[in-house]
């Protein structure tokens, strides 16, 4: 793959620097909906007094993940929140904090003494109580994607450390630092998907997890820790199998089909606290960088404001913030946006940076069609949207794009490739 | 944190952060590259005074300003008036330097390839008409249309060049036996002298000795081995494309710029261009029964039209194909159209109707796909 743009990392700061406790919010803003796929709707009520781990949104339907309380305190309003950008606000529970410590203990952990004999089923029922969902970006629901079709044979799981995205040091510091967690949540997806063998991907660039991940992993059984040369799209999930495994899977179709799951780092760690731990997911690591003085990885709760993170840390003269990576993030409308489950990095860009860059037309110099890593012509599909043409946009495969953004990042012409592949994308 | 801080957040979509490369560093890096090749034919042509006691090193200078100027003020000006259009001054100044590499300049007793005047002071009427038209009709109203369709400069060159049909494009014109006295490229040649080829044999001059009469220094009556021919057409032309003097600049020139450019420029038709140009000549060379297989291959590669045209001008990013499929398609076309018509058409420098033809043809090239999405 000779083709794949390689963008600089920019991490050498940030990934040398420990995991920081931020303190719990005042007031915590929980969307009700962080997941995708079906709608949750609240199970509390203003007025309601609610403790740390409680749950207090969820559906009925299978395709879902709760979400929960991060704090103790009382639900003072349920209202529309800002969400993330080019998305009406959206509904969110504000919980304001009473400053007790009261943990909830609804999802009971098993030791890893009765890992082997737990049944499946129960484990997925903890997966899905504690609402966990890939939290690499994509949100989709833990539960489901672990539930495979008895008659499918899973051969590899690839643990996803790439982390790709520029800036982001979230997930680097997780494999730092909590390693042997990793290596228990591992145990738990073996168990789950019939023992097959792992693979733990990581870039070499990442000089100081590598060796601590060979260390954890060098006693498990079929285990391997590949520290790869990656550029940022194979931390894609179908990338990363061509890069790792040699095949490209089929299009349009679940994991589970090409026998291989891949798993971010971020969400194993996940898995193993609810599993062995009882911990439904309230709280992140996420990575607060960009151009600012002091970059910093977070461990922080869920529902916490944005606004908190950046006032406790004296940011104040920012042009943008961007959530969840530069590449595929989004730009906050507020800055009261509140953290979610998918909020890999908080990213700081100064006046400068942050400014709309002038759009000029196509040269027609064909950069992004040899930068798409999964060979799509952006340009075609982008003359095809801005005609109004989506059914021309469909032909050219438009719902194939990973949205990794390469596309817009090379346009020397500035053109928004990325936006509109994803809007003919999103309109099938 | 207040609503008032909220409001001023810049709100784009993904992705947030740009890779280095624009459209003016692109068009900058390609102005100087071109640039310099052309301040290496102004050292070499600086030795020639042509016959209205100009010399041909300053003659080039000044239609160089001449294009450039007229193009850059041009280009504001259409700008101010007409909102809508993109002032590119970059663009328009890299379009001035093509006009004047690609216009032909020489001695006027040196064998013609074309029937527009090679040297001043008429030249810069001629390389001021070819900017004005090109800049207007071929670059901006097609700009307007949404698209370029032919390279604006190769355009009104051949705008230009079509009052003189009749010498341009007609063949019976320039054959061994009429009036240019150009050899045929549909026979047999060599380098030294073929008995009973077109270019060659008995009253005419050999291939070789009608490359040096038209390429060499005016001044020099010498009579060249094939040696001195090889290395008039690598290293030192006095006469044709301003743009292709020096074939080996040419393409040191364009290698760097490929190299500092990298993947932004086309380089895939640069080369398949000039592979195919070199397969073909030398089979060519077999068909015809040709004295030496070298002849046919100088000429088709290192004459300026050909090896200035596929460094600069058939890389035009706007009229070339976006696919690295599309790009060795539309190359291997140059190259076939562009023998085809200088051996079968006796027009030399047909490499410019060529670009034309394949640039018209680029948006149906668009439209072939080999490579499948990632997993279909």
């Amino acid at each position: 793959m000779a083709n794949l743009v390689n963008i600089p990392e920019q991490k050498d700061v940030a990934r040398k620097i420990p995991i920081e406790v931020f303190p719990d919010p005042k007031i915590a803003v929980v969307l009700t909906n962080q997941q995708s796929g079906a709608t949750n709707i609240p199970i509390v009520s203003v007025g309601d007094n609610v403790i740390i781990g409680e749950k207090i949104a969820d559906t009925k339907e299978r395709v879902s993940a709760p979400v929960h309380s991060p704090i103790c305190g009382k639900v003072i309003k349920i209202d529309n929140a800002y969400n993330s950008c080019f998305e009406a606000p959206t509904e969110a529970i504000f919980i304001e904090a009473d400053g007790k410590k009261t943990k909830d203990k609804s999802i009971s952990p098993i030791t890893e003494a009765e890992l082997s004999k737990t049944k499946n089923e129960d484990i997925i029922k903890i997966i899905r109580e504690a609402g966990i969902i890939g939290l690499g970006g994509a949100g989709f629901p833990t539960s489901i994607k672990l539930s495979v079709p008895a008659d499918k044979k899973i051969k590899y799981i690839l643990v996803n450390g790439a982390e790709g995205e520029p800036y982001d040091t979230a997930d680097e510091r997780l494999m730092i630092e909590k390693t042997g967690n990793l290596v228990r949540g591992v145990r738990v997806l073996r168990k789950l998907l019939g023992n097959p063998k792992v693979i733990v991907v990581t870039k070499e660039s990442k000089v100081e997890a590598v060796p601590k991940l060979q260390e954890a992993f060098k006693n498990e059984p079929d285990t391997e820790v590949r520290a790869a040369h990656l550029t940022y799209q194979q931390g894609d999930a179908g990338m990363m199998q061509k890069a790792i495994l040699g095949y490209e899977p089929a299009a349009g179709k679940r994991s589970y089909e090409m026998g291989t799951i891949v798993q971010n780092v971020a969400t194993i760690n996940a898995i193993a606290n609810a599993v062995f731990e009882g911990e439904p997911l309230i709280s992140r690591v996420a990575a607060l960088n960009g151009d600012i003085a002091k970059p910093k990885n977070l461990m922080v709760k869920i529902g916490t404001p944005i606004s908190d993170i950046l006032n406790a840390n004296n940011i104040t003269d920012c042009g943008s913030i961007v959530v969840g990576g530069m590449m595929m993030g989004v730009q906050l409308q507020s800055l009261d946006s509140p953290v979610t489950k998918r909020t890999s990095s908080i990213l700081c860009l100064n006046k400068v940076h942050a400014k709309t860059l002038k759009q000029t037309a196509c040269i027609h110099c064909g950069r992004c069609v040899s930068a798409c890593p999964v060979r799509l012509q952006p340009v075609a599909i982008y003359n095809a949207v801005v005609k109004g043409d989506f059914a021309k946009a469909e032909k050219l495969w438009a719902k194939d794009c990973i949205m990794c953004g390469t596309c817009s990042y090379v346009c020397p012409a500035n053109l928004p490739l990325a936006f509109n592949v994803k809007m003919a994308r999103s309109s099938q | 944190m207040s609503n008032e801080s909220s409001s001023e957040l810049v709100v784009n979509p993904a992705p947030h952060i740009h890779g280095p490369m624009t459209k003016n560093r692109m068009m900058q890096y390609t102005f100087f590259a071109i640039l310099a090749t052309l301040i290496v034919s102004i050292a070499l042509w600086s030795q020639v005074t042509t016959p209205s006691g100009w010399n041909l090193g300053l003659t080039l200078a000044i239609c160089i300003v001449i294009s450039v100027g007229l193009a850059v003020v041009f280009d504001f000006l259409i700008g101010k008036v007409a909102s809508d259009s993109e002032v590119n001054l970059w663009s328009a100044a890299v379009f001035g330097l093509i006009v004047s590499a690609c216009y032909s300049f020489g001695y006027p007793s040196m064998a013609m390839e074309t029937g527009i005047p090679v040297e001043a002071p008429v030249a810069f009427y001629y390389v001021a008409i070819i900017t004005l038209l090109g800049l207007v009709v071929f670059k901006k109203v097609m700009g307007l249309a949404g698209r370029k369709f032919v390279n604006p400069a190769a355009a009104a060159k051949f705008l230009v060049l079509l009052p003189s049909t009749a010498v341009t494009l007609l063949s019976s014109y320039h054959s061994i036996s009429g009036m240019l006295m150009i050899p045929a490229l549909s026979g047999p040649i060599g380098l030294m002298s073929v008995v009973g080829g077109n270019g060659g044999g008995e009253g005419y001059p050999s291939f070789g000795g009608y490359l040096q009469s038209c390429y060499q220094i005016p001044t020099s009556q010498a009579v060249g081995t094939p040696e001195t021919i090889t290395q008039i057409m690598l290293l030192t032309k006095y006469h044709g494309w301003a743009g292709g003097a020096c074939s080996i600049a040419v393409i040191i020139a364009g290698i760097v710029l490929f190299a500092l450019g990298r993947k932004y420029f086309k380089w895939k038709i640069t080369a398949s261009y000039l592979v195919t140009i070199a397969v073909l000549s030398l089979l060519l060379s077999v068909a015809f029964s040709d004295a030496d297989l070298i002849a046919r291959l100088l000429f088709e590669l290192f004459i300026g039209s050909s090896i200035f045209m596929a460094f600069f001008m058939a890389t035009d990013p706007a009229t070339t194909p976006y696919s690295g499929v599309g790009q060795i398609i539309f190359g291997v076309g140059l190259a076939v159209s562009t023998i085809l018509i200088q051996t079968f058409m006796g027009f030399f420098g047909g490499s410019l109707l060529a670009l034309l033809i394949m640039n018209l043809l680029t948006p149906a090239i668009d439209k072939i796909r080999i490579n499948k999405p990632f997993g279909r």
